[in-house]
């Protein structure tokens, strides 16, 4: 058998890029649920916030521990497995990586220790200042990285002179046609899956009847959050639809599942294709009829554009981005749906008791990953042959690297990564199941800046407390 | 005003802070490999724990300002170092998570030792590649043409084990300044041993790169005062740390760590410049369009002061001695 550098080296990069992307898909959403906790808590001083905070902190800190280390291997890969596109992108993306790195991850690295060991050093004020400064590098970080993608996606201000590149004008690069709707579309992502993670666990815990405050306090601002974020994204969503149709037609024709130049009108909506890639048909398809029409033209006999119409050289595969297209969508729709009735039980004040619903939450927990990581491959598989739509294809844009070095280190990233997620989940559970800790005594602190300067004094917690009362 | 030696030069810098700060934290992952007392290794790690994640990050800052400066040699240096580049990403991984891990279990040890390990592999790897580099790349049409296997040769090894041994100096230097009484001890032990091998290899190390590689030759018979100098001065910085590793200040031995490493990446980049990927590809062959090099550059001359700020900051607020209990109570 021979092995193809290609396959290996793209799928290596499939592998680490979708295994790193939940994590900060994560942590994005939770480092400002966190900030938006702290806030509350130092408003209110009501310690169950603390005691939110001090929970979700703790898995917080672990997806965001796993982030990093992932994606350290993300801002070399580039130049393992895809030298000629590090040659030719450098000029382009590489600026844009590099000032990702000092705006952002400095930032969240250099509050993180604050955020998560700092507390009692610094007092309330400050630690919330650096929960905050942790939450903005995480969307600092999320626009450059966006940018660069969406760059990738929709080129612009660029020229290529033989094979090299040069930016002609660097804000048409940075605010390149898809990145003003997919970054806010990635970020209300973000949102969405903290929101239903953090929903999800108190409704576990009402179900089994503990932390009975912990659990309403969650599930009510996480089915919240989740309710106006969905509708939110639902109008983005849209959007992006639009834009990319616009630059980018094949991915959306592989979408929707048609082949033919243009389908039939009514246009039904797919949900179930089997297609056929070389005689360029569907051999088994079910849908709605009308449906099609009705979503993608907004008129009741719209025709939809098919796959044909992008040259065979130029199309992706058909099936891949179908289906991560309709996992992504079925699950946008289930959460509206959620939201709906979350809105609806909220209304008649049975949010907290309808089990049927509380069970709904739980199995909807990891939904927004999910939806995510199944969003992130429309993105990249919608966008092939090309790695630069466009400009270059991923097959030429492969390293000098022999097939037998890939496949090892392939192996050795899948053996490594499986201890990660592993280890995650068994202590992820773990702190759900053990449940959030007793808010201690001493948690509600001056909140005086002057503290920061003066640890020792925070060092004993009932001289603050005393110091508060004189 | 010549755009690529200002890239090169902040891309120098970025490798450095990387090399001496996550250094000093590779180091104390290290050691933890020889210290049998749970209740010090909890203290080791403690030690470093509110801050290491920003000494990480000067690794990528270097990588992607290399991606950014200089693609070409980003494209070539990659894939030619592309086994333990990849083995010092993992073990890295392996590090860093551990890190979030060891404090979830009651089996802390596991993750101590996925720490340490990830540790050595990590430093080890760092060397070699370290020694790749000063072997030489084989180039041809600005790519990659020799072997993915061309580190396992006896530079590179002697390079790595060097690497090894000198971070283990940095991680026992930070624990003399960071740590409680018995740590210090065992760092002060550590020291003893570490600091002498650093010095050996390193002579070794120079004296077989002499040998081998013609361009080191003339780099010697240009720069020959400059290089003497330096060897010179590694030996004698590193001779005090041996003699005074028990009765000095605590201090005093991080500082001569920080001084034998400014030294060897001095001679180093001595003997490099002005290659960068050595010896073929010049800063200017492999430089970006001016306009990206001015992109990054004045992005990091208005952010960078604002960076180091800060991160002053995050080490000043947890100061001092690494508390007992650690840095949460």
């Amino acid at each position: 058998m021979t092995l193809d550098p290609s396959i290996l080296a793209r799928s290596q990069f499939a592998f680490t890029v979708s295994f790193h992307i939940i994590f900060p898909t994560m942590s994005i959403g939770l480092a400002s649920f966190l900030a938006v906790i702290e806030g509350l808590w130092l408003k209110t001083k009501d310690s169950l916030y603390l005691q939110i905070y001090k929970f979700w902190l703790s898995i917080f800190a672990m997806s965001f521990g796993i982030g990093v280390v992932t994606g350290i291997v993300l801002s070399f890969e580039f130049g393992l497995g895809f030298a000629r596109f590090a040659t030719i992108a450098g000029p382009a993306i590489g600026p844009m990586i590099a000032l990702e790195v000092l705006t952002a991850f400095f930032l969240e690295a250099g509050f993180l220790g604050i955020m998560l060991f700092g507390l009692h050093r610094v007092g309330p004020k400050l630690h919330l200042f650096a929960t905050c400064m942790v939450a903005v590098g995480t969307l600092i970080s999320a626009s450059w990285i966006l940018s660069a993608n969406s760059w990738m996606q929709t080129p612009a201000g660029v020229a290529i002179h033989d094979g090299h590149l040069t930016v002609l004008n660097w804000r048409d690069v940075i605010v390149n046609p898809s990145w003003p709707y997919r970054l806010p579309h990635m970020l209300t992502a973000a949102y969405l899956t903290a929101s239903f993670m953090v929903a999800g666990v108190g409704a576990w815990y009402l179900l089994r009847g503990k932390h009975q405050s912990f659990a309403r306090r969650t599930v009510s601002l996480g089915t919240a959050f989740a309710t106006v974020l969905i509708a939110v994204q639902v109008f983005i969503g849209d959007l992006v639809y639009g834009t990319m149709l616009k630059h980018q037609p094949s991915k959306m024709q592989a979408a929707e599942g048609f082949w033919e130049k243009q389908s039939q009108s009514p246009a039904t909506y797919y949900w179930f294709i089997i297609p056929d890639q070389t005689n360029q048909r569907n051999r088994f398809e079910v849908g709605i009829p009308y449906l099609g029409s009705i979503w993608l033209t907004h008129s009741l006999d719209g025709r939809v554009e098919g796959l044909t119409n992008t040259p065979r050289d130029r199309q992706p595969i058909m099936g891949v981005v179908f289906y991560a297209f309709r996992i992504m969508y079925g699950l946008a729709l289930l959460m509206f749906t959620m939201a709906v009735v979350s809105l609806w039980l909220r209304f008649r004040e049975r949010l907290f008791s309808a089990r049927w619903f509380l069970w709904m939450l739980v199995f909807m927990t990891p939904s927004g990953i999910i939806a995510t990581l199944a969003g992130w491959y429309v993105a990249e598989t919608g966008r092939q042959p090309w790695v630069i739509y466009g400009i270059l294809r991923t097959v030429d844009a492969i390293s000098p690297v022999p097939a037998q070095a890939l496949l090892s280190t392939l192996i050795a990233f899948v053996s490594v990564y499986a201890v990660f997620i592993s280890a995650f989940l068994i202590f992820t559970l773990r702190i759900v199941r053990r449940g959030p800790a007793a808010a201690p005594p001493h948690a509600e602190a001056s909140g005086s800046l002057k503290n920061a300067f003066r640890p020792h004094v925070l060092d004993n917690p009932a001289r603050v407390v005393n110091r508060r009362i004189a | 005003m010549d755009l690529s030696l200002l890239s090169a030069s902040f891309l120098a810098l970025a490798l450095n802070l990387y090399v001496i700060l996550d250094g000093f934290d590779l180091g104390v992952g290290i050691l933890l490999l020889f210290q049998p007392a749970k209740a010090s290794r909890d203290h080791m790690v403690d030690s470093i724990t509110p801050t290491w994640d920003g000494n990480e990050t000067w690794i990528v800052m270097a990588g992607v300002t290399l991606l950014a400066a200089f693609p070409i040699a980003y494209s070539i240096l990659l894939p030619a170092f592309y086994l333990p580049a990849i083995l010092m990403l993992l073990a890295l991984g392996f590090r860093g998570v551990s890190f979030e891990f060891r404090v979830q279990t009651r089996h802390r040890r596991r993750w101590d030792v996925a720490f340490a390990v990830g540790s050595v592999v990590a430093a080890f790897m760092q060397g070699l590649i370290v020694g790749g580099l000063i072997q030489g790349v084989t180039v041809q049409n600005q790519r990659f043409a020799g072997s993915v296997l061309n580190i396992v040769r006896p530079l590179p090894i002697i390079s790595g084990v060097t690497l090894l041994f000198g971070y283990a100096v940095l991680g026992a230097g930070w624990l003399k300044l960071k740590s409680n009484p018995s740590v210090q001890h065992f760092a002060s032990r550590s020291l003893r041993v570490a600091a002498p091998v650093v010095a050996l290899l390193f002579g070794i190390g120079c004296i077989y790169a002499f040998n081998i590689q013609p361009a080191i030759r003339s780099q010697w018979a240009s720069h020959g005062t400059a290089l003497s100098c330096l060897v010179g001065l590694f030996a004698v910085v590193a001779g005090t740390l041996t003699a005074l590793a028990e009765k000095s200040r605590p201090a005093l031995p991080f500082f001569l760590g920080l001084c034998l490493f400014v030294v060897g990446i001095s001679g180093m980049a001595l003997i490099v410049f002005p290659y960068i990927v050595p010896f073929s590809l010049s800063l200017w062959d492999a430089a970006s369009s001016s306009t990206s090099q001015q992109f990054v550059l004045i992005g990091a001359a208005f952010v960078t002061p604002v960076v180091l700020a800060y991160s002053v900051f995050a080490y000043w607020i947890f100061r001092g001695r690494t508390p007992e209990k650690g840095w949460g109570e």
